[in-house]
Parts: C-alpha cells; structure tokens; sequence
C-alpha cells in the first residue's frame, strides 16, 4: 500500500515540475528563437545568394543534455504496451533540438550564415536500470561562415 | 536567392493530447486486460484442475512431496491418535493418496494441509478444542482442501499470474505496485471462496461420521472470544480466509439447508 | 512540394530560402510485436512488423516537416536529412530536416 502512495507522489511531482520547466523551456525558446531568426541556418553546402568570398569559416556547435521525468517515463513504459506515437518524449525532443540550435547560433553571434548543419541525437541512460532512459542529449553543429566585405553582409 | 527569416506559427511536432487523461486511459486498458486475463486463465486452470483422474493427482502429489520441517514433534502416541482419527474419515472423505499426520509443538491454533499428502496439527489447536467433534471438523476441514484439490487451483493460478506479470511489465515498477494490488484482492477473493467450500466439504464429513454437526463451530466461537475489542482493520479483502462470523453463519446456514441436526459433542479424551 | 536530398531541385532555381524545417515522431511498438521480434531472434530474418512500423514513422515525420515549410511559405524542402534513434525502452524517433525553399 505504502509504495501505491509512493508511486503516485512520485507521479505527481514528476508531472507538475516536468510541465513547469518545460513552459517556462518554451517561453526562453520562443523568444531566443525569435530574436536570432535574422542568422540563416541551411542544411545546404553552398551559401545562400552570393558567391562573394567568404573570409571566415568555422565549425560551431551548440548542445543540451535534456532529463526525462518519471511521469513522462511511466507513460512511455505504457505506451510500450500499446504502441502507438509516444507523446510525452514528443515535446522533450523538441526543446531539445531547438535548444541546441539556438545555443549554436548563440556561438557565433557575428557571423553571415550558417551551412551544412547537421543533429545528432542521442540517449543516455542510467547505468544500473538496464532499458531506461536517463536523459536525451542533442548535438547541432555547422559551419559558420563570413562574407570578405561588410558591405555584403546583408542579404536583398 | 534571398533569405526569408520567419518562425512557423503553430508546432507540429508535438502533439495536443492532454498527458493526464491519457496516462489514466493506457493504466484503464492495462487493468482491464491484466483482470481479465486472469479471470479467464482461472477459469482454464479450474477446468483442468476437475478434469484431472484421481491416479494423476495421485501421481502429481507424489511429484510435489516437499520435506518441511515445521517444528519440534511431540508425543508419538498423540500424532498416532490423530492418525486414527484422520483415517477414520476414509468412509466419508475418500482421497486416492495416504494421509501423514504430523503434531508439533506450538502456540498456533491451527492444522495446515502441505501438497503431497502431508497434514501438520499445530498442538495449540488440540488445547483450543474441547470436543472430538471440533477437532474432527478442523481435520476434515484441511481434507476438503486435498479433496477439493485447492494446492493444485492455487499452484496453477500462481503460474498464470507470474506469466500475466512477466508480458505486461517488462522492467518497470512503477505501475507494477497498482497491478499488484489488483491482482491480490482477486487472488485474496478466490482464497477465501476455497476456505468455504472447503468448510462445506467439512460440515458434510462430519454429518457422515457422526451423524449430526454439533461442534462444527466451535473453533471460530472460542477463536471470536479471543479477539479482543471491535476490529478496526480494513483490510478485509486481502485476507486468504473468510472472517470468522463470516464462517459462523454460513456454517449454521448451510446445516439448515441441508437439514442436518445439532446434538451433544464428544469430549476429547487426553491420553 | 518538392523534397530533395541534393542542394537543389533539378531543373528549377530557388528563389528564398527560409532556414531549417524538421518533423519528428516517437512511436513505441507494442507486446505482440516485442514477443514476435523475440521469437524471429532465434531464427533471424526481417522482422516485417518493424519495417512497417518504422516505415509509417518515417511517412508521418515527413508529413510534419512539409507542414511547417508550408507554414513558412515554401513550396520545396532540400538538403534532406534522417536520423533515426533510441529515445526510450522499446520507442525509436525518427527525426527529419532539411531547407525549405520556394522554387520556380
């Protein structure tokens, strides 16, 4: 009986804070997101517009280590039972992402443009518990590039 | 080519429905699968604990005899009157294996009947008892559980729920708790239906051997005088046997239904 | 709307870019399934029922993406990217990104 009640405090705790840090996640992504849409980001190779010479480039990387809560753990292992699209690890990867993204353009807030990115996802689990997931890490990373004269640093 | 910065307006990559309500409808579909589940494997394993011959359960029992050692044995001669005792209910309680009787010394008020044909009397029973006629009643009543063949619907249901428990869990403790409890109401529910018809199956032994059922009773009476006080407990439910009024009046029910008659006991003679 | 892993649609120009568009899913396969593949493990093979499982994941990722282009005004996504990975016991995501574009 005791552990029942464990088990749903546990619950509950996971759930309350779990939704608090994510909307508060969203709130800091939504503005970030919003504030440094002016950098392009592409997957492509070849620079946007120009083929003015670039005088800069480097590799930047931006990446964030994301916990699972034991609601959203709880409801995985249900789902596992079931099948079907697992809702809860929905939203966590998408900060996730989205979070490593911004803290790669956070990097290299002066430059024109940033190419070939590319994501690398990853699980981290506890080491004891065999099959469960810890925590999901997330890699973004590109090469952030400048153009060679200041008058072609903004894109028509 | 020029760049276009803008921000899509909604996110389609989550999606809207709200975690709680469905965390309550996957734990609903467990429940219902696992209760089910094992309602129907019951049923299997009963089927096929009836449909056994009297030679496999024989032979079954004698696969399942487990050496326990309960205890400090006493008297020789009092284990073999309860012997005596126990095979004088051949005529009315036929079982297709022997029965050994074991005394041993203990303040337990309680006989337990072990699969393999094994029967242990624990001595606080025999200082509890007054008459031949409840002592009789409490051997019969552990009889009922060979002859009912309870070890084996137990065993059996034992198996089911370790297999429900191995595909629906796989790993996670969290929820396992929640099944758990489910899962022992039933299992305590069942028990308790097994205790009943084996205190029927007593009752019937002793209007065979005696030819009325006086002192049927008379262990859960001396056993309420003992209990103290009003009983607080609520968990009723997860008991293996039926409470002890419980017993009473379904015993004196049942002498009604089927007629048989209340007469003096016999007084149980101590060497 | 046009999708391609190259840089560019072959035989169109691309006139805007809108930076990156993704879709994702996480989908859990179920007992059957899980004591099915345990099964095959023994006797090896295709576990066809994962194909599938995967396959539709992939579609609905896909889907996702085209639907945030179009929100941004594109009409065509390059530069696709997969990645597949393992997020949970027995849930697998599947992540796709690209450039969406508008293209003449």
């Amino acid at each position: 009986m005791e552990s029942l009640i464990i088990f749903f405090v546990l619950l509950s705790l996971g759930y309350v804070f779990g939704k608090m840090s994510e909307n508060r996640h969203y709130r800091s992504i939504h503005a970030r997101e919003q504030a440094l849409v002016a950098l392009p980001t592409t997957s492509s190779k070849k620079p946007i517009g120009n083929s003015a010479p670039i005088h800069h480039a480097e590799l930047v990387y931006g990446h964030v280590v994301i916990s699972v809560d034991y609601f959203k753990q709880i409801l995985a292992g249900l789902r596992n039972l079931f099948g079907g699209t697992v809702q809860s690890y929905e939203t966590l990867l998408d900060r996730a992402r989205r979070e490593a993204i911004l803290r790669m353009k956070e990097r290299c807030p002066t430059a024109d443009q940033i190419l070939n990115l590319r994501i690398e996802t990853s699980s981290i689990s506890k080491g004891d518990a065999g099959d469960q997931i810890g925590s999901i890490e997330v890699l973004a990373y590109g090469t952030a590039i400048s153009f060679e004269s200041s008058s072609q640093n903004h894109l028509e | 080519m020029k760049y276009q910065p803008s921000l899509p307006e909604h996110n389609d990559n989550v999606s809207h429905l709200h975690p709680v309500r469905e965390f309550f409808t996957l734990m609903a579909g467990v429940l219902a699968f696992v209760l089910i589940g094992y309602w129907v494997l019951g049923l299997v394993v009963d089927v096929a604990v009836d449909y056994l011959s009297p030679e496999q359960e024989a032979q079954l029992h004698h696969t399942l005899d487990i050496d326990w050692d309960m205890g400090e044995e006493v008297k020789p001669d009092e284990q073999a009157k309860l012997q005596k005792l126990v095979d004088s209910l051949k005529p009315c309680l036929a079982l297709p294996y022997p029965i050994t009787v074991s005394l041993v010394k203990s303040d337990i008020v309680n006989a337990m009947a072990i699969p393999g044909g094994k029967m242990v009397v624990f001595s606080g029973l025999l200082d509890t008892v007054s008459s031949t006629n409840g002592l009789i009643f409490v051997l019969a009543h552990e009889l009922g559980h060979f002859k009912n063949r309870d070890h084996l619907r137990l065993m059996g249901r034992g198996i089911v729920l370790t297999i429900l428990a191995m595909l629906t869990l796989g790993g996670d403790s969290g929820f396992s708790d929640i099944l758990a409890s489910t899962i022992n109401i039933r299992t305590a529910k069942y028990s308790q239906t097994r205790e009943s018809q084996a205190d029927q199956t007593a009752l019937q032994a002793l209007q065979c051997h005696f030819g009325h059922v006086g002192g049927a009773t008379e262990l859960f009476e001396s056993l309420q005088s003992r209990e103290k006080g009003v009983d607080l407990r609520l968990t009723h439910y997860f008991d293996s046997h039926p409470e002890l009024q419980q017993r009473i009046d379904d015993l004196n029910r049942l002498s009604h239904e089927l007629g048989y008659a209340l007469q003096d006991t016999q007084e149980l003679i101590e060497p | 709307m046009f999708i391609s892993n190259i840089e560019d649609i072959p035989g169109k120009t691309i006139t805007t870019c809108y930076g990156i568009v993704s879709g994702s899913t996480v989908r859990a396969k179920h007992v059957g399934r899980d004591i099915f593949a345990g099964i095959k493990n023994i006797f090896g093979g295709e576990l066809k029922a994962y194909t599938e499982l995967l396959g539709e994941s992939r579609d609905e990722a896909l889907s996702r993406m085209k639907s945030q282009a179009q929100q941004l005004g594109a009409n065509a996504i390059v530069n696709v990217r997969f990645s597949t990975s393992s997020v949970a016991a027995g849930a697998a995501e599947i992540y796709v990104y690209g450039t969406a574009v508008t293209v003449e």
